[in-house]
């Protein structure tokens, strides 16, 4: 069963000034009551409701900082709604921020299995796929090596096969396909496709219309946190080219 | 609390292997590799035991095992509190990706130092029974709920201070002075009968530490089994530390993210 609703969902990320307190200012403000700085708020989401069912592939478009990927990461359950609920049923998969969280000192080996661990694998599962993994990041001898050696290149190499080796229900991508050498990229994008073949359900962030135009059957517009239009493809791309399109124009 | 610990074991596999991996890169390229675990505790006893051993008058066959024992504790449970302060922060790139009970990441670091504090351990036992003797099956076997307790408080101070240095950046710094100062009043490198009758002697009373030492020392130092009111003190410490542990991971475990 996989299913997302969110209802009325907003997400406050309120920062200090000066990113924490010292306990300085902290007793100096408890005590003399005198002002903290005050804090910087944020609404990266504002009131959010959608529901997204079986077998639906949804893109997420905008311009940059429109909440895009804190959107990705609430469905994900990394960030916390402030308040609004979220109902997610079903196997994640996520495939952001992919080529950070990696232990340096440790083999491309030694990586494949923290993270499959992470992602919820066994010893057992891992025994059956380390092999697959492996031959589809190509990395071949480089594997044996720190991970701190790998170029930006090799990382996303590496990441990507190990996000992808596992049969999600939900799948949560944020623009992975634009990484990697073009020989890569042509391989990724047919994992991606036969990923979104099996898996029940996609949420999709990228700034590549075409390509969310032709994967995506809904899209959201997202424009400073909340939702600007949500509909089928065709359209809301359409409507958001336009808008970009105007705006460019007038300025 | 049950649904919890549950939800940390399902995670066994990654932190367990993290923690493998720790371990071996603590060593990487090392000639002695993890013999410097075990020759590491040795020297400093050794050296400590013919310095102090002279001050305080002490025999090197009581003295040895008497400091090998103390400093393995302070320095686990000193060691969760320093490393703990940091745990968060080293997990950072793995919070942002998957949303898992943060209290495996206190667990890591307080695991990797729990090896270290087993071969303390092990060189303790081994030192006491070849220069005191057999203690006994009832006080040898009280060790085991003894090392579990210790090590339940390692974990729990551990979040508890990982997770204040993640709202007060201050908590690590404040803690590495107040811990020189703990050091002083505790009898990790003299025996508590040094400061009896003594007015400072009260502070040995109240200093939340002195229990755990006693329960590894009546047993293999003293050989006799700790009182019920030590390990009662000890349990009652352990329990009320896994509960503020506990509830303060419950309150802010979802807003750790923001904060760093």
């Amino acid at each position: 069963m996989a299913r997302i609703e969110l209802d009325n969902l907003s997400l406050t990320f309120k920062m200090r000034a000066c990113k924490s307190i010292t306990l300085k200012e902290f007793l100096i403000g408890k005590i003399f009551t005198r002002k903290a700085p005050p804090d910087i708020i944020v609404d990266a989401l504002k009131n959010v409701s959608f529901t997204v069912e079986k077998g639906e592939r949804l893109g997420i478009i905008g311009h940059n900082g429109a909440g895009k990927s804190t959107l990705l990461k609430t469905l994900a359950g990394v960030y916390y709604p402030t308040s609004g609920t979220r109902i997610v049923e079903g196997k994640i998969s996520s495939l952001f921020e992919i080529t950070l969280g990696f232990e340096p000192e440790s083999t491309g080996w030694d990586n494949i299995a923290f993270r499959s661990y992470l992602q919820g694998e066994t010893p057992k599962t891992i025994a059956a796929k380390k092999d697959s993994i492996a031959e589809f990041t190509e990395l071949g001898d480089f594997l044996n090596m720190p991970v701190r050696f790998y170029s930006a290149g090799m990382l996303v190499r590496l990441a990507f096969s190990i996000a992808t080796a596992i049969d999600p229900e939900i799948l949560l991508v944020d623009e992975v396909l634009a990484a990697g050498d073009l020989a890569f990229q042509a391989k990724a994008r047919q994992r991606m496709k036969d990923m979104m073949a099996k898996a029940h359900l996609m949420v999709m962030v990228s700034h590549d219309l075409s390509s969310i135009e032709t994967i995506c059957d809904k899209v959201i517009w997202m424009d400073h946190g909340s939702i600007r239009m949500y509909g089928p493809s065709g359209v809301v791309v359409k409507a958001y080219q336009d808008s970009v399109r105007s705006e460019a124009i007038a300025a | 609390m049950l649904a919890y610990i549950s939800s940390i074991w399902s995670y066994r596999y990654f932190w367990y292997s993290l923690v493998q991996n720790d371990l071996r890169q603590r060593y990487r390229g090392s000639v002695l590799g993890m013999g410097w675990s075990l020759l590491h505790p040795i020297a400093m006893t050794a050296i400590l035991c013919v310095v102090f051993g002279g001050i305080f008058q002490q025999d090197y066959r009581f003295f040895g095992p008497f400091l090998l024992a103390g400093m393995a504790i302070w320095n686990f449970l000193t060691q969760s509190i320093t490393a703990g302060c940091n745990s968060f922060f080293m997990a950072e790139a793995y919070i942002r990706q998957q949303p898992v009970p943060m209290a495996i990441y206190p667990l890591r670091t307080v695991l990797g130092l729990g090896f270290h504090f087993l071969i303390g351990m092990g060189l303790v036992i081994a030192l006491s029974l070849w220069f005191l003797g057999w203690p006994g099956i009832l006080p040898f076997l009280s060790i085991i709920p003894s090392v579990i307790l210790i090590f339940l408080f390692g974990w729990s101070i551990s979040s508890i201070f990982g997770l204040a240095t993640v709202y007060f950046r201050d908590t690590k710094h404040l803690s590495e002075v107040g811990l020189q100062i703990l050091f002083y009043i505790t009898p990790v490198m003299y025996p508590p009968s040094v400061l009896e009758g003594r007015r400072i002697g009260i502070l040995l009373k109240f200093n939340p530490l002195s229990p755990f030492l006693e329960l590894i020392r009546d047993p293999l130092i003293y050989q006799k089994l700790p009182s019920i009111e030590t390990f009662g003190v000890a349990t009652v410490l352990t329990l009320s530390a896994m509960v503020v542990a506990y509830s303060a991971l419950k309150a802010s475990e979802k807003r750790i993210i923001f904060h760093l």
